[in-house]
Parts: C-alpha cells; sequence; structure tokens
C-alpha cells in the first residue's frame, strides 16, 4: 500500500496474523509499485515473529506484541523518511462544512477522539494523530493509518453497538486498544488536502467544567503546530525540515486559533462544528 | 539571581526567521525547530537588532511606532526584550 513516498508491504502466513495487519493502515490505497518498506509476522503455535527492514527481529511472541513491534516500526520508518518536500506532523485533520481544521496537541489530549466523533458525523478527515505537510505548498494531506480507540470512546460515541467487532473491517485489537479504519466509521472518509481554517489546541489539563471552545492566541496556535513536526532531526529528511518549521509557521499565519475547554466530546465537537460554519 | 545585561550592539541571527501570525508576531528558530511568540513591540525590537545599534539607539529607533504609558518604559521594554533574545539564543 502507498504511504508516499513509500510503498508498504506487509506479509504474514496465517489468517489471524492477516487480519491483524490489515487493520494497520487498512484505509491506504493500494498500488502496484514495487515495495520500499517490508514487514512481516510470522507464526508457530500462536507465537509470532515480527520483522522489519530497520531492526532485528523481534519476537517469539504474542500475536498482539509481534503487531505492535510492526505497527512501531511501520510508523517510524515512514516518519523518517517523509521525502523530499515534506514532513509530518503530529495533528489530526479534519475538514467541516469544507473548512479544514488542524487538532494539535500532545498525546492524550483527545485528538483522536474528537477527530472520530467529528467523522462518525461524517465530516472527512486527513488522519487522527499524523498528518502529511508539504512546505512548498504550504498543504496538509492525509496520513491513511488506522484510529487507536479505547473503550472509553467507543461507549461515548455508541460505536458499533450490539455489533461483534470481529464483523468490521479493518479492526483489530491490541494492547488495550482497538485499532479502527477511518473507512469503519465513515465510509466517505478522505478530506481534500489543503491550509488550514482554523487550528483547535487541545490542553489535557483543561478538562474541567463544560464543554468550551475559546479564541486563542494565533502566535501560540503557530508555536504548537510547530512543536508538532516528526520524525528524526537527522537522516534522509532532515534536510526538509529546515524549511518545514517556516512552512509550518506560514501555513497557520491565517487561520483562525481556538482552544478546547471542559468536558465532553460530543459537546466539544457540537462546538466546533458551530464554529467553522460561523 | 544575577542577572544578564544585555548585549551591547544586538544582531539577531540569520537563520531566525520572523513572521506575522494573526494580531501577533512568530520567530522561527531554524536550527533549534523552535517558534516564540512575540508581541508588536518586541517584534519592534528585533527588527532593529541589526548589530549596528545598542538598546537605547533601538528605543530611540522605535519609540515612534510603539506607545508607552510612562518615560523611560521603552528602554526598559527594549532591554528585557533584548535580553530574553539572547536568552533563548536568537542572538549571535
Amino acid at each position: 500500500m502507498s504511504i508516499a513516498p513509500h510503498v508498504l508491504e506487509f506479509s504474514c502466513d496465517d489468517e489471524e496474523a492477516g487480519r491483524a495487519l490489515s487493520a494497520l493502515y487498512h484505509a491506504a490505497p493500494e498500488t502496484d509499485l514495487p515495495p520500499t518498506l517490508r514487514y512481516s509476522l510470522s507464526g508457530t503455535g500462536g507465537r509470532y515473529v515480527a520483522r522489519s527492514p530497520s531492526r532485528p527481529p523481534f519476537g517469539p511472541t504474542s500475536l498482539e506484541e509481534a503487531w505492535a513491534f510492526v505497527e512501531w516500526r511501520a510508523i517510524e520508518d515512514v516518519l523518517n523518511d517523509p521525502g523530499p518536500d515534506a514532513v509530518f506532523v503530529h495533528a489530526a485533520g479534519v475538514r467541516v462544512g469544507g473548512r479544514l481544521l488542524l487538532l494539535v496537541g500532545p498525546s492524550g489530549s483527545g485528538k483522536t477522539t474528537l477527530a472520530a466523533a467529528l467523522l462518525s458525523r461524517g465530516h472527512p478527515v486527513l488522519g487522527d494523530d499524523v498528518l502529511r505537510f508539504a512546505p512548498t505548498t504550504g498543504e496538509y494531506s492525509a496520513f491513511p493509518r488506522s484510529f487507536k480507540l479505547d473503550d472509553n470512546t467507543l461507549t461515548v460515541l455508541e460505536l458499533w453497538r450490539g455489533s461483534s467487532l470481529d464483523e468490521v473491517p479493518g479492526t483489530f485489537l491490541a494492547l488495550g486498544c482497538l485499532y479502527v479504519s477511518p473507512v469503519a466509521l465513515c465510509h466517505a472518509w478522505l478530506a481534500e488536502p489543503g491550509r488550514p481554517w482554523g487550528v483547535v489546541v487541545l490542553d489535557p489539563g483543561r478538562r474541567e467544567g463544560a464543554a468550551r471552545l475559546e479564541s486563542f492566541s494565533e502566535g501560540q496556535a503557530a508555536v504548537r503546530v510547530v512543536q508538532s513536526m516528526l520524525g528524526a532531526s537527522t537522516g534522509p529528511g532532515a534536510g526538509a525540515r529546515v524549511n518545514a518549521g517556516l512552512g509550518l509557521v506560514e501555513s497557520v499565519a491565517q487561520a483562525r486559533a481556538f482552544r478546547v475547554g471542559g468536558l465532553g466530546v460530543l459537546a466539544t465537537a457540537d462546538l466546533v462544528e458551530e464554529a467553522a460554519r460561523s | 539571581m544575577h542577572e544578564r545585561a544585555a548585549p551591547p550592539r544586538p544582531l539577531a541571527r540569520a537563520d531566525v526567521a520572523l513572521r506575522r501570525v494573526g494580531s501577533e508576531w512568530v520567530l522561527f528558530d531554524a536550527a533549534r525547530e523552535r517558534a516564540h511568540v512575540l508581541n508588536q513591540a518586541a517584534a519592534a525590537v528585533w527588527a532593529f537588532c541589526d548589530g549596528t545599534r545598542d538598546p537605547g539607539e533601538i528605543a530611540l529607533a522605535i519609540a515612534g511606532s510603539v506607545t508607552s504609558p510612562e518615560p523611560g518604559a521603552i528602554a526598559r521594554d527594549v532591554e528585557d526584550a533584548v535580553r530574553r533574545f539572547a536568552a533563548e539564543g536568537l542572538l549571535q
């Protein structure tokens, strides 16, 4: 499958491992181009060995742990070599009413939950955790990795009530999280790339009281976007990073800035919809 | 704690870029991949950190473009801004 600029190949030798692997980049487009990165899971008696291009083999171990190794290697290898005119950023991207919103914040701040809530309402996304940014165009585009949802998120969003998750394509339960393809949340999941209309900052320390969406410092929002840049500062992608940071600042120079506070992802999603339609 | 004096003739690093973001200004330090938010007054100070002016001369240069509630405040603000720039490693 194509995760530009790479072509990732996942292989395995049994059905259970195959289902697990298919959940990782389930929504990524397939391609006939030759693979640039190869990952595999091979198992015997319920124990698996995971292989990646960049590390020694891992295992034998449980399918969950072997899969987690592949998941981490696959994303690490892509992040560290984003291509000549790209960097990856730790952010979610959602189009609401045609307007692209960047959701930025540290891990655990609620980006995935909010993105999943908006996607399940039919608002297309670029991703929930990682986006691709092209400094020369100032545009963000999709990184089609599956969402990682926990039990609480599934309950709050009332996803698949009464269904067996085994029946939902592109899902895999690993290490306490359900990996869910965005296709499973909304068939027309993929947003058009573009420049952001707004930046929504999520801070874990502001979860008190009723949900609110406040105006925020545009400069501080730009700083958060710069801080979200991913990948190694040395190696094949390092050259692009010098221009990328400035490009990130410029990409949000005209964007409105908001900050989320309070509790309640559904109420927050309501506020985001209202702001994007104002 | 001993506070450092502002550099005598501050010179901005060539690889630090100033950009307007909304109503604010952001300095991007490419070498450290860090960004700093400035208000309009600090952005004006930055623009005059060309290695030829001391903080007093910078204060005179920007006096026409910033409002100040009291005499001497601009000079103090310039000293503070230059010290901050130095502390963040933004000057040569």
